[in-house]
This record gives structure tokens, sequence and C-alpha cells, in this order.
């Protein structure tokens, strides 16, 4: 056990290592959650502004606090992307490198990897986010109160379950040969259904129970509960409860998911193959 | 005609059905051509929604910025817009720099044909799916939201793109030059797609901007781009009536283009001088 945590740490360390050498990459990281997201977002808000005063958003989630809702919605936002991209579609370039064979015939575990590339996607979010939210208090009045701590373990919780969710899509990524557009379509519509960008109760009745079976929507609404004071989907006590229920569940339904996949793919002889 | 013009036209011809032809070999593409110029609108209709919280007071206000209360037309063409930069700026510079890393670059410079069947050949191909993209658009706010668009309201939208074209594979083919110049698109792409994203009035009207936002964006073509075509498919506007705006688009299209030859002759010159081609 010991041996696979340090294994996995070590690759970890070895992706974090290579997105050091892109510094521009690095950048981008944060900018580009902040101009392709937060700016457009913040700018379509601010034309529904009446005397200065967001009061649709305090009608349909319970602050006028845009910017504070935004930048806290992009950290789970960055949380599934970091899940997606990095932990499941990090399988496909392992695969175009040709490496992705040699490595799993180490005798490291196929998971134990797949968790190293969860664990460095997951800071690297971790640290954007942090820099988001700075950004969004210093530069857009975001007024994120200090109680915003007590809905960390939240994001825990939920990073636990992500890794869960991460390891079923990758089982998805390694049986497909192209699946940049699922990865990209599939993260998108997550964030969407999590209410990331706008309150989940705006949405159709009949998606709305969707967004009730993804962990991100109690880490996101909590967030949001604890630094704004927006109105909770549920009570706060339920939302903690699914948190846990989830975190429980996703990770061993995920990784059964997973170690069936990486089976079937040695019996047919298809991982060396893209 | 020239026999060498007729061998570059054939040889742009080429061009254009290599692109169309990958195009098709990778059918999970089209999905996307099908999903995203509805699912990310889609999301920000959705957005607005909250924002508007049903206070007619907040409606009123988009409604006053925006010059049209069709929140979700005014969304959807912005998007719409928005994809085909996208396409756009992924494409001629990541064919360039595919040929880079394919090492097939330097071959296809040893061949006479014209350095513009390089740098615009994907051009025709990618016009077809962008018509493509503003049809499924057009699609979704007639049947999903009831927004009225009439065949010549459609005939008007066809024509501003056909205007937009040349300032916008202007922007292509300078961004391509960029590419081979400095071997980098990932980045680069986000970052320029960035820029239009947050000053051309993709999701907001562009007077919400300070002056200088205001000014920067009306010196960028997706910006008249954007407007036209909400003008003339939301608040009915004839071609007429945005003739100023459409000449101007035009001009900035003439500009980019002469620019983009100039400077892809420049950047492969400096290559070749230094032996770049086939590095990456």
């Amino acid at each position: 056990m010991t041996l696979e945590l340090r294994a996995a740490l070590a690759v970890a360390r070895k992706e974090l290592q290579i997105v050091r050498r892109y510094p521009l990459q690095l950048i981008n990281e944060v900018a580009q959650p902040l101009y392709q997201f937060l700016l457009p977002s913040l700018l379509l808000g601010a034309t529904f502004y009446v005397g200065g005063r967001a009061i649709g958003l305090q009608a349909s989630a319970g602050t006028e606090d845009l910017a504070g809702y935004l930048f806290l919605g992009m950290v789970v936002g960055g949380l599934v992307a970091a899940v997606f991209w990095d932990m499941a579609f990090g399988i496909k370039r392992e695969m175009d490198a040709g490496t992705l064979e040699p490595m799993w015939l180490t005798p490291t575990r196929p998971e134990t990897t797949v968790l190293g590339r969860a664990l460095s996607g997951l800071a690297l979010s971790l640290l954007a986010s942090a820099i988001l939210v700075a950004v969004g208090i210093l530069f857009f009045g975001a007024a994120i109160a200090g109680a915003l701590l007590a809905a960390v373990p939240a994001l825990l919780l939920a990073s636990v379950s992500m890794i869960g969710v991460g390891y079923g899509i990758a089982s998805l990524v390694m049986v497909m040969r192209d699946p940049n557009f699922m990865i990209d379509a599939t993260s998108f519509t997550f964030s969407s259904l999590s209410g990331v960008a706008f309150p989940v109760t705006v949405l159709p009745a009949f998606i709305q129970p969707i967004c009730y079976l993804l962990p991100t929507t109690y880490a996101v609404d909590l967030l949001r509960y604890y630094a704004l004071g927006t109105r909770p989907l549920l009570a706060p006590g339920l939302e903690w409860a699914a948190l846990v229920a989830f975190a429980a569940v996703s990770v061993v339904l995920g990784l059964r998911v997973f170690l069936r996949t990486e089976h079937r793919m040695r019996v047919q002889g298809t991982t060396g193959q893209y | 005609m020239t026999p060498d013009l007729i061998a570059d036209l054939r040889a742009f011809g080429a061009a254009a059905m290599k692109e169309w032809r990958l195009l098709r070999r990778y059918p999970a593409r089209m999905f996307g051509f099908l999903f995203w110029p509805i699912a990310l609108p889609l999301a920000y209709v959705y957005q607005a929604r909250g924002y508007a919280g049903g206070s007619q007071a907040a409606v009123e206000a988009f409604a006053q910025r925006a010059g049209t209360a069709e929140i979700a037309g005014f969304l959807f063409l912005g998007w719409a817009a928005y994809m085909w930069l996208s396409m756009i700026l992924w494409g001629p510079g990541t064919a360039l720099r595919e040929e880079q890393v394919r090492g097939s670059l330097e071959a296809l410079f040893i061949t006479p044909a014209s350095r513009l069947v390089v740098l615009f050949g994907p051009v025709v191909s990618q016009i077809l799916w962008a018509l493509w993209m503003f049809a499924v658009v057009g699609g979704a706010l007639v049947l999903l939201y009831g927004v009225p668009i009439s065949p010549l309201a459609a005939l008007r939208a066809v024509g501003v793109v056909m205007v937009a074209v040349p300032a916008l594979y202007g922007l292509g083919a300078l961004f391509a030059t960029v590419v081979l110049r400095f071997g980098e698109v990932g980045a680069l792409v986000q970052v320029v797609r960035g820029l239009f994203t947050v000053f051309c009035g993709m999701t907001f009207p562009i007077v919400i901007l300070p002056e200088w936002g205001r000014a920067l964006a009306l010196a960028l073509p997706p910006t008249y781009l954007i407007g036209d075509l909400r003008s003339v498919l939301l608040t009915s506007s004839n071609l007429v009536s945005l003739a100023p705006s459409l000449v101007m688009m035009l001009a900035l299209g003439i500009g980019l283009c002469g620019f983009a030859i100039v400077a892809f002759r420049r950047t492969e010159r400096f290559a070749r001088r230094g032996g770049s081609l086939a590095q990456y």
C-alpha cells in the first residue's frame, strides 16, 4: 500500500514537472477560465443589472454578488476539468506516445498511475482556483466571506467522488479511438449540470433530477451557501450526507469499471492500440 | 488563364478536397458540429435566465442595452460566430503545425504550388461547415425558441457571412503565419480566442464595455460579424442599412488578407534561411 502511494506520488510529481516545462500552458490554467468563462459571464450578468444591482440573481440564487457566485462556481468547474482532462484524457496521451503498455508492465498497478495523474491534476486545479478566487476578491469585488473555509471539506469530498467518476471516464477513453469530443462534451455537460455557471433551478424540470445525481452540485451549492449565503438546494445537512455517500460509492464503482476494462484490454491485446 | 494559374486552381481544389476528406474520416467530429452549436449557447441561455431571475426589470435592462429582447437569439448568434472563429483559428494554423510535426511541411513547400494554396486551401470545406453550423443554430432558434427567421432574413445572414469570409480567413492565415514562426498552437489559439470572446460581444452588447474596450472591439472584425448577424436575424434590418458596417468588415478583410500574405512570405523566407521548416 505504501509503495503504491509512493508510486502515485511519483507519477503526480512527473506530471507536475512536465507542466512546469510549459510556462505558457501554466499561465493558461488561470487565464483561460478567466477570459473564456468568467469575463463573458460577468459581462452578460452586467447586461441584466438594474441600477447597478443584480436583482435577477438575487431572486434566483439569493445573492447579488455576481462575481463571487461565478468565481466560486469556477472552483468546482476546475475540479471537473482536472478529473476529465488530466486524469481520464491523460491515458489517451500515454496511448498516443506508445508508453501505456510499457507502463502497465511495471509492478505498479494501472489504477495507481491513473490516481497519480488525478493527484497532479487536482493539485494544479486547487492552485489555479486559489489564484482565481484571489483575483475575484481583489479585482472584481467578490465579497467571499471567511466562512468559505467551512466548505473546504465539501471540496475534498467532491474530489474523492470525482476520482471515482474519473476512473469510469478513463475506462471509456481506453476503449474509444478518438475520445476528444466525448471528454469535451461530457466535461462541459457535467459542469453545466452541476450549476457552475447558473442556479440549477432554472433548468427544465425533467433535467433537474440529473443535477441531484452529481456530487459536484452539492459541493458548489455548499461552497456558495457558506461563502455568499445563497439559498441551498437541500438542507445543508442532507447535502453533506449526499457528498459522503457519493464519495464512498463512486470510488468503488469507478475503480471496478476501470479494472474490468483494463483486464478486458489485456485479454484482447488492445492495450497498445489507439 | 495562364497554365500556372490553372495549376494553382487545381492545387487549391485538391487542398480543399483533402480537408473535406479529413473531416469526413472522423465521424466523432460530426457530432461536435451538431452538439456545440446548441449546447454551448444553451448553457448561456440558462445563465441569462438565472440573471433575469423572473424579474421584468432585469429583462428590460437587457433589452435596452442589447437592442433586442430576444435573449436566446442574441446568445446563439454570438456563440455561432465564436465557433466559426474557433474553427478558423484551429484550422490553417493547426494544419501547418501538423504538417511540421509529421515532417511533411518541407516536402509541401518544395512543390511548385502557390503558398496561397497552403494558406487558403482549407477555406472551402470550412465555409461549408460554417454554413452548416449557422443552419443548426437557425434551426435551434426556430424550433426551440420560436424565433421567426424568414427565408429573406436567412439569405441576408448568408450575405453577412460571405462578407465576413475575407476578414476571418485573413485572421486565420495571419494566425497560421505566427504558428509557422513560433511553432506553438494550443496556447496561442486560447489567448486569441479569449481576446475575441472578451471584446467582440459574443455574450453581451459592447455598449457595456468601457470606452477603451469599445474602441478595441470596433477594430476587431468579429464584432461587426456578430452585430450584423443579430441585426438581420433579430431586428429584420436589411443589408443596405448595414452598409457602413459591411464595408468596414470588407476593408478589414482585404487589409488582413494582404497583411497575412506578406507576413507569410516573409516568415517562409525566414524559415527557409534558418532551416526551421522541418524543426518543431
